[in-house]
């Protein structure tokens, strides 16, 4: 049933392709110049710009959306569809990622403090796209998903697109897979078996109590300088500039860093690593909220939210005495997690099948610095 | 380097040694406090008696000490002069390289610090060892001489017995597999199952089976079951994506897989007889999602069901039980569950099994709608009123602790915690499974902290610390005392003086393992009650077979079976201190009587031939012969009032008549 469609669905995109090769070959004018054809049909003008009908999201395919110029898999966004990233990634598999954001015209963002999500206008779109480089045998980029999230009147929904191997459209998939990848992460040889998310799952980290929400879109995050086809600007600013966001922010506003970014304190990489990749658990009204810790960046500064001298809840091993141990990541449960792929002992549980090398130091190098349980 | 003691006795100092390096060497030390420079001694002490084992130990601090009478001693490094330090040691008697453990501690103290008391009897030496398990840095130590305080003794106490040839990645199971009712060990990995086979004679045979790579591994949890009632048990793996059942083939000697196409965050898993159907469906926790289940067609054929069990929409469900709480004679579901922030996918269910596949949701009106982060209850009859309580067990004090809940017997719950010994347990954990491990006749809780909560039968515990952790329980060395495993190592039960019995159930028209029925015993104490449970607590498997403990009681004077059929089996005065197999049907609650005349098996037992007394009293459709195991051996519509039992090996069989209107009689025999 679903390989019919898909074929179904190749045959629509031949016959897509080929229809825009004709109008950019005759051009649309040349089109109207011949209205008496088939006079029953209204006049069919060709639509350009991005479409996100909220009467009709999401799509069944990828390119419906028109976010990106050119072939899609080169990821040239549309005009007002803008490039983002925040300061300290999520993990999942040492996917890549390219993400955007647009909006309906004449709508913006607010404004809700450091550590909270922007309030986005109805209408708004956040696109997320999952890809590997130096993908093996052959060396070449893989794009596996593009993960949406559009913002209804009735708020947040998901919307999953699964490349095609062609890599010539995404398909609507809501449904969750397992995708085999094997690619050179700095010339080592990695793979693994790239969990593509159901809807559930994205719900389990993407929402606050039961409701769902994005979580990298906040202003501590996006803090940042982003080099864009224009020019190098701080993202926050390029926001205001395009108009997607109001221009009232603070002057100050306490962000997070590049964890990978070695001129930062250890104290400031470990928490920012933290914040992306625990705190949508970890945090009040999340998943595990009913767990002692609490890794926001905005709760962090005080080291005993990081499980710092802790004692876990949950007991794996009795060598494992506190959350964290001052200097003794032998006896942290924390490190413990980090360092395993054990599905019921691995954290994050989600997203994540094969060790995160340079987190795990990361810790290390915090759990080294910090001496004391204070 | 020798160090002057009574000089700085002298001088009013704590006493500095630089403590000795070997066994060979020790220091002799008296009551009083000592500074250790560093734990650097080139001997390393190669006999943990306390947690976490010899990893990264290799080197020593080495004391003796001889008391001049009998003392209470304590030991200690928490102290001001430690602070922050992390230590741990070992005491032993005994003489160098063949020192026994006495006492000892890792953690014990304030912080990671070590504190033990134990009892020294006079001018006996001991060995007292530190060792750099954690840190070679320096710290101080204090040894107190006390008078003599006898501690409680212990109702139970355990060995630690390792297992060599266990190997694999989950050791989730000691149930039985082959049919046998010894409990067996059971490790699995992604492609193979390794089964140590517990014989009659104690000792274990190792079977490493290769399996397809399965798709879904028991991450999260494993239940175990006979679904396809060939004498042999199946698996079922609950996985962080899905499950997979692995299927016995007709021998045990190979597993067939069958993983769910379908998303499920697994939590606990079961196997139970959902629609009373006589086979063994399958049910698992989802973590995110309504909680799924597997419909078995009597031919091992499962298929995916999702709603009725449990549908709130966040999922939240993670520890499943089933059991009787209204005593109706079929399996009612309560639902352990957890959610942080505002969800209401925290408050947990209680699901009232009306038959016929229909399930009630009477959380709020059996007052268990409670929003404690659970992940597992422990249910048993605390209290022997022949109701099942309820200890909802804690893992996070966040929407409250512990609860405690007694039965009341008309469909409510009260919650009898204050004063219960939960109140003042500050343990929280995962698990929560009640077994009665010191056979006194009420049953316990082994929880968090590493205690068995044993009961008093009156609604109250008391906590018992031991070195072992959650595990799998069931009885591996067939001495009507529980064991518990830790990975490879068993904590075999010392056994006490308190009388026992074990009752093995081979269902014919229920399930094959008799999971779902209740077995009750009467004597002195009154009544006792167990269900047969497939998955309890939140990960592991454990025995199947019914234990009770009878104190020290010496009669039962009789005792019940209910299977999920219907069937009542009674057995009066069974022998204690033994195990007893009951196969489904085999002693009907009376002897069937038609016109007063009863329907009896004769010869028995035999050796060619049986006959059925009577037998044309009765208006026969067909007649079954089943092994002991469960597999039938014989069908047939013959109306002959006497059976040819040719070709059928010596052993106990059950036989089964089938009447035109539906009835059914059955019968134990024996062919010689």
């Amino acid at each position: 049933m679903n390989r019919k469609r898909t074929d179904w669905n190749r045959l629509l995109i031949s016959a897509c392709a080929i229809a825009t090769l004709a109008l950019v070959l005759f051009s649309v004018p040349a089109c109207k110049k011949k209205p008496t054809v088939e006079p029953i049909d209204p006049p069919v003008e060709e639509e350009t710009g991005v479409s996100v009908d909220l009467t009709t999201v999401p799509y069944t395919k990828l390119s419906d959306y028109r976010f990106f110029e050119g072939e899609m898999k080169n990821q040239v966004p549309a005009e007002k569809v803008i490039p983002y990233q925040p300061a300290s990634g999520l993990f999942t598999d040492y996917a890549h990622k390219k993400r955007f954001i647009w909006m309906p015209n004449g709508t913006q963002a607010t404004y809700n403090g450091d550590h909270n999500v922007l309030e986005l206008p109805v209408g708004a779109a956040l696109i997320k796209t999952f890809y590997y480089d130096n993908v093996q045998p052959a060396g070449n980029t893989r794009i596996i998903e593009t993960r949406i999230m559009i913002r209804k009147s009735s708020g947040w929904v998901f919307a999953n697109y699964v490349w095609n191997t062609e890599q010539t459209e995404a398909y609507l998939d809501m449904n969750g897979s397992y995708t085999n990848v094997s690619w050179l992460e700095n010339g080592v040889p990695k793979s693994t078996a790239y969990r593509i998310p159901n809807q559930t799952e994205c719900h389990t980290c993407h929402k606050l109590n039961d409701e769902p929400i994005p979580i990298g879109i906040k202003p501590q995050n996006l803090n940042i300088d982003y080099t864009y086809e224009d020019g190098t600007q701080n993202q926050l600013q390029k926001l205001v500039a395009v108009g997607y966001l109001q221009n009232n922010l603070p002057g100050n506003i306490v962000s997070t860093v590049n964890y990978m970014d070695q001129t930062k304190s250890v104290d400031q990489r470990f928490r920012s690593y933290v914040d992306i990749n625990c705190a949508h658990c970890h945090a009040e009204n999340k998943h595990c909220s009913y767990r002692p810790m609490r890794l926001a960046f905005s709760e962090t500064s005080d080291p005993i939210n990081l499980g710092l001298c802790v004692e876990p809840e949950e007991v794996i091993d009795a060598a494992y005495v506190y959350i964290i141990k001052p200097n003794d990541k032998n006896r942290s449960m924390m490190h413990y997690r980090l360092g395993s792929v054990e599905p019921s002992e691995r954290m994050p549980l989600l997203g994540r099948t094969i060790v995160h090398e340079e987190g795990l130091q990361l810790l290390e190098e915090w759990i080294a610095w910090k001496q004391t349980c204070n | 380097m020798k160090i002057n003691f009574t000089l700085f006795l002298l001088m009013g100092m704590p006493l500095l040694s630089h403590a000795q390096n070997t066994c060979a060497t020790a220091l002799p030390v008296t009551a009083g406090t000592y500074v250790v420079t560093a734990v650097d001694g080139t001997e390393a002490p190669t006999l943990a008696c306390a947690l976490n084992g010899l990893t990264n130990v290799t080197a020593g601090e080495w004391y003796t000490y001889t008391p001049s009478a009998n003392y209470t001693v304590t030991i200690t490094t928490d102290l001001a002069a430690s602070a922050g330090a992390d230590t741990r040691f070992h005491v032993y008697s005994g003489t160098c390289g063949s020192l026994v453990c006495v006492s000892g501690d890792d953690d014990g103290g304030s912080g990671l610090t070590s504190l033990a008391s134990f009892n020294v009897t006079a001018g006996t030496t001991y060995t007292i060892a530190f060792d750099n398990r954690w840190s070679a840095s320096g710290f101080s130590f204090e040894l107190t001489e006390s008078p003599i305080v006898v501690p409680p003794t212990p109702p139970i106490t355990f060995t630690a017995n390792t297992f060599p040839a266990i190997s694999g990645n989950y050791g989730l199971a000691t149930t039985d597999m082959n049919g046998d009712h010894l409990d067996d060990i059971v490790t699995v990995s992604a492609s193979s199952v390794q089964i140590l086979y517990q014989q009659i004679s104690g000792a274990y045979v190792t079977n490493n089976i290769p399996t397809s790579t399965t798709m879904f591994q028991p991450s999260w949890s494993m239940a175990i079951g006979d679904i396809d009632k060939n004498g042999f048990n199946d698996m079922l793996y609950g996985g962080g994506s899905g499950v997979t059942f692995m299927k016995a083939n007709a021998t045990g000697t190979g597993y067939t897989e069958i993983s769910g196409t379908e998303y499920v965050f697994c939590q606990r898993t079961n196997f139970v007889d959902i629609n009373n159907d006589g086979n063994l469906d399958a049910f698992s926790c989802h973590d995110v999602d309504p909680n799924v289940y597997y419909i078995n067609d009597g031919s091992g054929n499962l298929t995916y069901h999702q709603g009725g069990l449990g549908d709130h929409p966040e999922g939240g469900n993670y520890g499943s039980i089933w059991m009787d709480y209204d005593n109706d004679g079929d399996q009612d579901l309560f639902i352990a569950k957890c959610r942080g922030g505002a969800s209401t996918a925290k408050i947990n269910e209680l699901h009232r099994n009306d038959g016929a596949g229909v399930f009630t949701d009477v959380s709020i009106s059996s007052n268990m709608a409670d929003p404690i982060q659970t992940w597992s209850s422990a249910w048993n009859d605390f209290n022997n009123d022949g109701w099942m309580d309820a200890l909802i067990g804690a893992s996070s004090t966040d929407d409250g602790p512990h609860k405690l809940m007694k039965n009341n017997g008309n469909g409510t719950f009260s919650d009898v915690t204050a004063g219960s010994g939960w109140d003042t347990n500050p343990s929280l954990n995962i698990e929560h499974v009640s077994f009665d491990f010191d056979n006194d006749g009420f049953t316990d809780v082994l929880g968090g902290g590493n205690k068995i909560m044993f009961g008093n039968g009156d609604m109250t515990f008391f906590p018992m610390v031991y070195p072992f952790t959650n595990g799998a329980v069931g009885d591996l060395n067939n001495d009507g005392f529980l064991d518990i495993r830790n990975g490879n190592t068993v904590y075999m039960s010392d056994k006490n003086s308190n009388n026992w019995i074990t009752i093995n159930l081979q269902g014919i028209e229920s399930n094959s393992n008799g999971i779902g029925a209740r077995v009750e015993i009467y004597g002195s104490w009154g009544k006792q009650i167990r269900d047969i449970r497939s998955g309890d607590g939140f990960r592991y498997m454990n025995t199947l077979n019914a234990h009770f403990g009878l104190g020290t009681a010496t009669v039962i004077d009789s005792m019940f079976i209910k299977w999920p059929s219907g069937h009542i089996d009674q057995i009066n005065n069974p022998t204690i201190n033994e195990p007893i197999t009951v196969v489904e049907g085999s002693h009907p609650l009376s002897l069937l009587e038609v016109d007063g005349k009863k329907i009896a098996l004769y010869p028995n037992p035999t050796t060619d031939y049986l006959t059925v007394e009577n037998f044309d009293l009765l208006d026969a459709s067909s007649i079954e012969i089943y092994s002991q195991l469960g597999g039938r051996v014989m069908n047939t519509e013959m109306k002959d009032a006497k059976i040819s039992l040719t070709g059928l090996t010596s052993g106990r069989y059950f036989l089964v008549i089938h009447t035109k209107n539906g009835e059914k009689y059955s019968e134990s025999f024996i062919k010689m």
